[in-house]
């Protein structure tokens, strides 16, 4: 059975944030909330790198590990998905997830949580697939549609994978081999990334 | 004479109170989902049963996010 | 275990919970708010918070209902990435990724991924509106036609048809932009413009001089055959996104990526090689490189003999510029210029990608040029993998420039000569001496140098002069009266440059109109209580029309909904505005008009019968619906289609797509490029300057296309070079009767083409590019150093042009401003560029919640040695004031991207004036949700001295804490 992944290829990604739009877009997510997020680090000088984070859906979901109401369940491939009805809002998982994937609606000046909400690879939720109570819920469910989830899917420069962690791996493989044939892949300023380090043509 | 009334006061104090007392033994049914530690107890998703996924995935992958 | 439910959540359901029921799913907030994305949870009071409407909750996709799929094109940038809209019951439910275009592979950018939102609308201006007395009141179209349009009569009656400025746009389809010229030609005025001018104006009158057109010569998928790639002034991570895949394929297959630009941008952080370049100092690199090319013997000595001239003259130039020179100027240490010289060497075919950074310069269309010249002594030109690839930015800039609303040119560079206008009179079925009569013939006016002439052959005031129309004394323009009246129709004002007068010149304004999606900076940025009006009009998605995207390739787009609210798409508009001025039948004369609607495809037609010189005669309505059915048939590499319905064809039909659609030319998917039969693409230089000058030939010598019967250079075709030729009786009897005494130009039968292709040759002749433009201020580009500039000291060596009394209508200043010593007050370099996120004015993004919240406030990058200095926070707010006066209240923000001594802004920020938001003055319910101040505010005097291009890239400033 596939397990599904995301694989952000960090050489690529060009902070453009259009997974984080195709997502909004797709699910409907309010104002307060980015399933997805980029993240840059170095930003301004050289070095600089920008990553796609959302849920990753780990294989030991440490979110799920927490949860004290165990609203969690995983589908057969790997995707990470829980139940609103049984969330309480806790923040259990926000803490336990390395990756700050669960997300909650900033609801009043108390900064009370509601539900957590997260990135649900495009699988939607235990309602009825396609229904209207899984899109208000946990927005477009493209798995059962066949398609694969839509940040992945309108990547700028198909920086971003998401699909069975096996065609991932193959696709990144492939793209570092060809990497590889570049002098700049190799020697030790790229190894040690000495800022500001030029590569020779 | 004044026995009697202290009686009938107890009595139809009893009454009110036992009538309280029972009311909260009404049965309305109501289903309570108890916890169970590691136990998912939400509603099934329909995903779950579906088995043929996976190659229509990995074409759809290859289709939409290779360079091309 | 009862279930969380607290009451302020929204649709709270009493039902008591069971183990399959879902009802409670109210609680998440989203459910009603988030559909139409209306409030702002955590940014706006509670009190803001409201029920999506009942066309809201309708917005998303439903099981059962049937879904419709439609294809558009993308209205932000050139790339032209294909969106798929699904539909159900004409509602926009959702997008998916078009992974069948061959020009962006289903990618889009946040702009792109957030298309659907033009379904919503909710900010959008929803109908007609006017000012009485600083508030917006209501008016139906008819009341707005009338009023604009008695108005305007009258404007005329006074002042003349030239006291109307009539900005067009590049977000217009080539269908509404050639009708937008052609609305302001029927009217009688040149003063037509679009954000072409602003943006590549430069880069299209240096490189068309240089070889004859000006457009991008490869196209964006063609980078990944580059050895190497040079990018100057261009922040294509930013700017271009998508283009960015096929450029980091191109890196990963073994291309040097360079980056040579005033900040270490998002794509500098990609390149192997950066260099930091000191802003407007273009001109000194590019000889800095010549100078090893030629040192070293790195130049195509044969390529230059056969296909170039006066290649003499740079190396005369180039020896005045040694590395230390070059690094005095430019800042750029003198071994990064070597190693960058010694890349685009060795690795050939080697390209080069510039955009604003270069071209928003008072000599840009001098550096163009030189660029063209870097790469034409490297034998670049003309092949897979070099070339000029020029980035240009709105996603129909380049249909705009090419056939739409152009002050210096009427549709497909035509020019104003009588000539010119007679051509396009026979196309549009108008009598020419009736066109004649609708300009002031009254006198003749200086159209520069001394030279007299009528307002009709003179080129009108560009839009970024267009205030010094309004406020300049009108003694001095070469019209008979100021501009009175200003109609913008889809073009922002705050990408111009000078706001403190610009709100002067709004002010003066007798009528201003807005015809716009939204209600722009300009509704807001002035004082005006009255004779203001606000016309509700269609995005593109709400039409249908072609574009053309950078590399030149055309794209067909399907309407997608209907008009939201009482909107109507340009060309609706704009024949509504005819037929109240009276001249309804002229617009439209080949054209069906239904219901006020000119039939999109019609107009296309007729731009098919008139296009001759760029060759947008082929790709008819139904060969590029063709193309759009048949898209997964093209290779993305050569956008060859191999086999299929549009077997042969490039993607899009490049312009040049000679002659008819019948013809079923190809398209042209790399200029200049001999390896093919034109008849298949192949092209060599235009010979468009005669055959010899200064007793040198102009004609390429002996090379040719492929399978040209001619072997060596020739001039451009006339009906008596095909007599001389004896190919003239290969013309059809109808074709002669039509082409007798005509050119490759004006021939509407086209046979002179289709003969001349038939013999393998170009119709605009074979000669050679040109190195020394004779007609230019600079037949040699010199540098010379920006109006504002830090480096006074080198203001003597490099001095910049003496003023000019009458330029494109206007006093034009040069010398007068930079023989002051601005830096002493202002030391910073003040330079502005884009956000990935943001596109132009930004009106239309700032109003999409999607967009917004990725950038929700103005701010200015300071390098940490300027912010320690002048006590400046990071996140702070602070001052920051232009060399004129203009000032802007922005955070900081401290950033080592840009080097010590330059402030960079975005300039896509609106809404704010000086310090104050203007929230108050937009119509209610229309104020973007993220609102500050325009850069161009604190933005100053700077023009090109060919194109008069802004010079935005290159001021200065001083900040303080605010």
């Amino acid at each position: 059975m596939a397990r599904m992944k995301f694989l952000c290829d960090t050489e690529r990604c060009i902070e453009c944030n259009g997974c984080v739009t195709a997502c909004n877009n797709e699910h409907d997510v309010p104002w307060g909330i980015n399933r997805r997020h980029v993240i840059t680090l170095n930003d301004g000088v050289a070095g600089e790198k920008s990553i796609s984070v959302a849920c990753m859906h780990c294989t030991d979901a440490p979110c799920a590990a927490v949860c004290p109401v165990d609203c969690f369940y995983f589908t057969q491939d790997g995707i990470v998905l829980h139940d609103k009805d049984l969330c309480i809002g806790c923040g259990y998982c926000f803490y336990a997830c390395p990756f700050g994937a669960p997300q909650f609606p900033e609801m009043s000046s108390f900064g009370a949580r509601g539900k957590m909400d997260k990135c649900t690879f495009c699988a939607g939720g235990p309602p009825p697939d396609g229904s209207v109570e899984e899109y208000q819920l946990y927005g477009r469910n493209r798995i059962a549609e066949g398609k694969l989830p839509l940040c992945a899917e309108m990547c700028a420069t198909k920086a971003l994978l998401g699909g069975d962690g096996n065609v991932v791996s193959e696709i990144y493989i492939q793209r570092i081999t060809q990497r590889g044939s570049r002098p700049e892949t190799w020697g030790w300023a790229t190894a040690y990334n000495f800022a500001g380090k030029e590569k020779k043509p | 004479m004044k026995r009697m009334i202290w009686l009938l006061t107890v009595s139809v104090a009893l009454a009110v109170f036992l009538v309280a007392g029972l009311a909260g033994c009404s049965m309305e049914p109501r289903s309570v989902t108890m916890h169970e530690p590691g136990v998912y107890k939400g509603a099934k998703d329909p995903l779950l049963a579906m088995q043929q996924q996976d190659q229509v995935l990995v074409d759809r992958f290859r289709l939409v996010q290779t360079d091309r | 275990m009862t279930p969380f439910n607290k009451k302020w959540l929204h649709r709270v359901s009493s039902e008591p919970a069971s183990a399959r029921d879902i009802t409670r799913r109210s609680f998440l907030v989203r459910g009603g708010v988030a559909l139409g994305g209306g409030a702002l949870l955590g940014l706006l009071p509670l009190g803001c918070m409201r029920q999506a409407t009942t066309e809201e909750k309708r917005n998303f996709p439903r099981l059962g209902v049937q879904t419709e799929y439609r294809r558009t094109i993308c209205t932000h940038c050139s790339v032209g990435c294909g969106i798929i809209a699904e539909l159900q019951n004409g509602v926009w439910v959702g997008q998916e990724p078009d992974y069948d275009s061959p020009l962006n592979l289903g990618a889009h950018c946040a702009k792109g991924a957030a298309a659907r939102s033009h379904g919503f609308g909710e900010k959008r201006v929803k109908f007609p509106m006017k000012l009485v007395n600083g508030a917006w009141t209501r008016l139906t179209w008819d009341q707005a036609i009338n009023e604009i349009g008695d108005r305007l009569l009258k404007i005329r009656a006074e002042s003349g048809p030239d006291a109307l400025f009539f900005c067009g746009s590049s977000k217009a389809s080539n269908e509404g932009a050639y009708l937008q010229g052609k609305f302001a030609a029927l009217w009688g005025t040149n003063n037509v413009d679009n954000q072409a001018r602003i943006c590549h104006s430069t880069t299209v009158d240096g490189v068309a001089n240089t070889w004859g057109y000006g457009a991008m010569t490869n196209s964006y998928n063609d980078m990944r055959n580059s050895k190497a790639m040079l990018f100057l002034g261009s922040n294509a991570a930013e700017a271009h996104p998508v283009a960015m895949q096929h450029i980091l394929r191109a890196k990963e297959a073994g291309s040097v990526m360079m980056v040579v630009d005033p900040r270490f941008t998002r794509t500098a952080a990609h390149a192997d090689i950066y260099a930091r370049i000191r802003s407007g100092t273009d001109i000194p690199f590019i000889y800095g490189l010549l100078w090893h090319v030629f040192k070293n013997g790195w130049e195509d000595k044969d390529y230059i003999a056969r296909r170039v001239y006066a290649m003499d003259d740079i190396r005369k130039e180039v020896e005045k510029w040694p590395p230390e020179e070059v690094e005095n100027v430019t800042g750029i240490p003198k071994d990064k210029v070597f190693q960058i010289a010694q890349t685009m060497a060795k690795n050939r075919p080697s390209t080069i990608v510039w955009c604003m950074g270069v071209t928003q310069h008072h000599m840009a269309s001098h550096t163009v040029r030189l660029f063209c010249i870097l790469q034409l002594a490297l034998g670049n030109i003309g092949m897979a993998g070099g070339g000029a690839n020029i980035f240009r930015g709105h996603d129909n800039v380049q249909g705009a420039t090419d056939v739409g609303p152009n002050c210096h040119t009427l549709s497909c560079y035509y020019g104003l000569a009588e000539g010119s206008w007679k051509h396009w009179a026979r196309v549009w079925g108008v009598d020419y001496e009736w066109i004649k009569a609708r300009f002031d013939m009254s006198r003749q006016y200086d159209a520069g140098g001394g030279k007299m002439e009528y307002t009709m052959y003179m080129p009108g005031i560009p839009v970024s002069r267009w205030i010094d129309g309004v406020l300049e004394d009108k003694a001095n323009l070469s019209q008979r009266d100021n501009l009175r009246a200003v109609f913008f129709q889809g073009h922002a004002c705050n990408s111009q440059t000078r706001g403190v007068e610009m709100k002067k010149a709004l002010e003066k304004l007798d009528m201003l109109v807005i015809s716009d999606p939204f209600p722009t900076h300009m509704a807001v940025m002035s004082d005006r209580k009255n004779d203001t009006y606000l016309l509700p009009t269609s995005t593109q998605y709400e039409t249908s029309g072609s574009c053309t995207a950078s590399n030149r390739s055309l794209q067909w787009r399907d309407r997608i909904i209907e008009p939201v609210y009482e909107s109507l798409p340009d060309h609706v508009i704009l024949y509504k505005l005819a037929k109240k001025l009276g001249f309804a039948n002229e617009l439209c004369k080949n054209i069906k008009v239904t219901n006020d609607e000119p039939l999109i495809e019609d107009v296309l037609r007729e731009i098919n019968r008139g296009a001759w010189t760029i060759g947008y005669t082929g790709q008819s309505p139904e060969r590029l619906k063709l193309h759009a059915e048949h898209r997964r048939t093209f290779n993305t590499l050569t956008l060859k289609a191999e086999g299929g319905p549009c077997k042969g064809d490039y993607y899009g039909l490049p312009w040049p797509c000679w002659g008819k659609p019948e013809m079923k030319h190809p398209g042209t998917p790399i200029l200049y490029d001999p390896s093919k039969p034109v008849a298949e693409g192949g092209l060599v230089f235009r010979a468009a300057w005669g055959t010899d000058y200064n007793g040198k030939s102009l004609l390429a010598d002996g090379i040719y296309s492929k399978g040209s019967d001619l072997q060596s250079g020739y001039p451009e075709f006339t009906s008596d070079i095909l007599k001389k030729l004896g190919w003239w009786n290969e013309l059809t009897p109808d074709e002669k009767k039509e082409a007798e005494g005509k050119n490759w130009k004006t021939d509407l039968s086209g046979g002179i083409q289709r003969v001349v292709i038939k013999h393998g040759c170009a119709p605009f002749g074979n000669g050679r590019a040109r190195c020394n433009v004779w007609t230019y201020p600079d037949p040699v580009p010199v540098h010379r150093e920006p109006l504002y500039t830090p480096r006074f000291d080198l203001v003597k060596k490099y001095p910049t042009y003496p003023d000019r009394k009458a330029f494109w209508r206007l006093p034009t200043r040069y010398q007068s401003i930079q023989s002051v010593n601005h830096s002493a007050n202002y030391p910073l370099i003040f330079t502005s560029g884009r956000l990935t996120e943001y596109e132009g004015g930004g009106a239309e993004e700032r109003s999409d919640a999607w967009l917004a919240k990725l950038q929700p406030e103005m701010f200015a990058e300071v390098n940490p040695k300027d912010a320690a200095d002048a006590s400046i926070t990071n996140g702070k707010y602070m001052w920051l004031e232009g060399a004129e006066g203009g000032k802007i209240k922005v955070r900081a923000m401290v950033t080592e991207r840009v080097g010590p001594g330059t402030v960079w802004t975005p300039f896509h920020f609106g809404g704010w004036f000086q310090g104050k938001d203007l929230y108050d003055k937009y119509p209610e319910g229309t104020a973007p949700y993220v609102r500050g101040e325009a850069c161009n505010t604190a933005t100053t005097y700077g023009y090109d001295s060919v194109t008069q291009m802004q010079e935005t890239k290159a001021t200065l400033c001083r900040i303080t804490p605010a």
